[in-house]
Parts: C-alpha cells; sequence; structure tokens
C-alpha cells in the first residue's frame, strides 16, 4: 500500500457498478418477456448476474475494511451515515403501506360493509401464533444485543452462540409467519383486507428474511475472526437493521393483526 | 458529573448523584473500595484472546491482510488470484452475453406478431 496523508478511502476502479446495471436491465427485461412470451430466460439470466454482482461486491467491501485497513474512523462515519439514511428510507417504505391501511380501515367504504375488518373477511386471532411471533422477534432483540456486547469484550464463544441464537429466531419467526400464510383464511385477492394485509406483513417478512441473511454474514465473519472488541461496524448495521425489521413488526402488530382484528 | 461502577461492563458510567452516593447492590463486610478505574478497553483482538481464539478455526485475518495489502497493482476484485479471476470473468461473459440477448430479445418483442 502507497502511504497516503489523509484518513479518507480512495477506492479502486469497479466492475461491480456496471454488472449490477446489467443485472437490472436484464430483470426488467426479463419481467416484460416472461409476461408476455412466457420465456424466463432473460429473468434467471439476470437474477444470476445480480446474486453474482452482490456477492463480488460485498466480498470487495470486506477485502477493503478487514484486510486492507481503509475504514478508518472518518470513512465508518460515513458508512454510519449511509446506513441511517438507509434505514430512514425504509420506514418512509413501510409508512406508505400503513398509509394504506388506514386509509381503508378507519372510515370504510359502503362496498366493504361500511365496517372493518370488512363483511365476510374472517381474521387471524392475534393472540395465537401473532402474539409468539411478537415475542420470537422481542427475543431476537435481547440475543442481538447479547451478541453486540459479547463482541465488545472480546468473548468470541459467547458472541458466536448467542449470534447463531439470533439467526435461528429469525429463521423461527419466518417458518410461523410461512405457517400463518398457508393457514390463512383470507387471500392477497379478498379485497382491500387482503391486499394491505399481505403486501404489508409480506414485505416485512422480507426484511425479516435479509435481516437474517445479513446477520448470518455476521455470523460467518464473526467465526473467521473480522470483528474486534472496537471494529465491527458490519455487525452494527445489522443490528439496526433488525431492530427496525422488529419496531415495524410491533407495529404491524398492534395496527393491523390486532386493532385491525 | 457522577460517577458509578457499572457491574454489567465492569467500567465507571455516569450517574445520577443519589445513586452515586448510595450505591445499590453493595453487599455487607465487603469494603466500600472503589475498583480500579478503567476508563477506556484497549483494542482486544480475537487473537488475543487465548485459548477462545480457536474456537471454531483459528485466526487467519493477519495473513489475509498480508496478501491483500502487498502493493503488485492489481485491483481489489481479483487480488486473490484464480478463483477471483474465474468470478470475475462468468460474472462478465453473462453481463456481455446478457446484453446482447436482452437487445434481441426486446427487438423481437418490439415487432408486430402475425396471428
Amino acid at each position: 500500500m502507497a502511504h497516503q496523508a489523509h484518513a479518507y478511502h480512495m477506492v479502486d476502479p469497479s466492475p461491480w457498478p456496471l454488472t449490477g446495471a446489467v443485472a437490472a436491465l436484464l430483470m426488467t427485461s426479463g419481467l416484460a418477456t416472461w409476461f408476455h412470451q412466457h420465456s424466463t430466460t432473460l429473468m434467471t439470466l439476470g437474477t444470476i448476474l445480480l446474486l453474482l454482482t452482490m456477492y463480488q461486491w460485498w466480498r470487495d467491501i470486506v477485502r477493503e475494511g478487514t484486510f486492507q485497513g481503509h475504514h478508518t474512523p472518518p470513512v465508518q462515519k460515513g458508512l454510519r451515515y449511509g446506513m441511517i439514511l438507509f434505514i430512514t428510507s425504509e420506514v418512509f417504505f413501510f409508512l406508505g403501506f400503513f398509509w394504506a391501511f388506514y386509509h381503508a380501515s378507519l372510515a370504510p367504504t359502503p362496498e366493504l360493509g361500511g365496517c372493518w375488518p370488512p363483511t365476510g373477511i374472517t381474521t387471524l386471532d392475534p393472540f395465537e401464533v401473532p402474539l409468539l411471533n411478537t415475542a420470537v422477534l422481542l427475543a431476537s432483540g435481547v440475543t442481538v444485543t447479547w451478541a453486540h456486547h459479547s463482541i465488545m469484550e472480546g468473548q468470541r464463544k459467547e458472541a458466536i452462540q448467542s449470534l447463531t441464537l439470533t439467526i435461528l429466531l429469525g429463521f423461527y419467526f419466518t417458518f410461523l409467519q410461512g405457517m400463518e400464510y398457508y393457514e390463512a383464511p383470507f387471500t392477497i385477492a379478498d379485497g382491500v383486507y387482503g391486499a394491505t394485509f399481505f403486501v404489508a406483513t409480506g414485505f416485512h417478512g422480507l426484511h425479516v428474511i435479509i435481516g437474517s441473511s445479513f446477520l448470518a454474514v455476521c455470523l460467518l465473519r464473526q467465526i473467521n475472526h473480522h470483528f474486534t472488541s472496537q471494529h465491527h461496524f458490519g455487525f452494527e448495521a445489522a443490528a439496526w437493521y433488525w431492530h427496525f425489521v422488529d419496531v415495524v413488526w410491533l407495529f404491524l402488530y398492534v395496527s393491523i393483526y390486532w386493532w385491525g382484528s | 458529573m457522577y460517577y458509578k461502577f457499572s457491574g454489567f461492563t465492569q467500567k465507571l458510567t455516569g450517574s445520577a448523584p443519589t445513586a452515586a452516593y448510595s450505591p445499590q447492590g453493595l453487599r455487607p463486610g465487603v469494603p466500600a473500595e472503589a475498583p480500579a478505574m478503567i476508563f477506556a478497553s484497549p483494542t482486544k483482538l480475537v487473537s488475543e484472546a487465548g485459548t477462545m481464539a480457536e474456537y471454531i478455526g483459528p485466526n487467519r485475518v493477519p495473513d489475509l491482510q498480508r496478501l491483500f495489502q502487498t502493493s503488485d497493482g492489481v485491483p481489489i476484485h481479483l487480488k486473490r488470484g484464480v478463483p477471483d479471476r474465474l468470478l470475475y470473468r462468468t460474472t462478465m461473459a453473462l453481463t456481455i452475453g446478457g446484453t446482447l440477448y436482452c437487445l434481441v430479445a426486446l427487438y423481437f418483442a418490439a415487432q408486430p406478431q402475425n396471428k
């Protein structure tokens, strides 16, 4: 490494923005050819290219941060701002779905029977599996904090165990949600109730899967000794994201499952 | 500013005056001696954690740091040699081939269909 007189990271030219953009082109064109010509070739190509790009781009960031030491305190500050802005944008993404839900439910139209839940809809009991899901996500919030303190105190074994427990709780939540979807007495085609319910909880479920994957990558990195007691921003970002997903669930539970039933 | 000893982090933390003057959880008979002050714990690498470090695999980070910090002009995405080049070429082939295939598919999709 050549010596530099400042603490900022001058990134190498990278092919990944280009391959990622082409992956997006293939996927959008792929959707069109899928819908119009019933061919999934372009969609499959685009998905494979996107997965390859994601793997190599994030692999390079780990190399730059952990192996080359480019993630100095000012660079980490930038990463923090980036993650905060990203999560803020996610908050507004979910706000839209809550807006749709409250728009439909606070003043139900005559077509719905003038009531909420709409006439003919049998809702899920909020005090059965959804309450268990709430407990599972809250427990995973505790175990991720346990993992953070273990990393900060250099307790390698405890960090690995608590992080594994967090990921298992995430998988358990996804499994329970899958069972709920399978047994739900309404579908996404059941008017505004089904639409708002499955779009909001479905996108939340997608975020749980993304958060579990993010934490699983952190577990692999912890097993490979990437995190020190002072420098582990990858883990902190995953923990922030996990807490965000947890809070969204609490709003979903209170609004859609409980008040909405 | 008042301080108290946190039993959780084993460090001094800020506290309210009342908590500092009447600490909770003191056992009777133990002399009320302040523990050694630790203002900030030094960076503790997992490799320095003794036997703990060997739990599920040894620490290969220093070797990888040496590998990735050699200045040979190779960009970061190819620095690990053959596996990197293989993945990169597969990705680039898919990028170029996929773009051409996409343009052809979109051209045919734009033609009017004879029924």
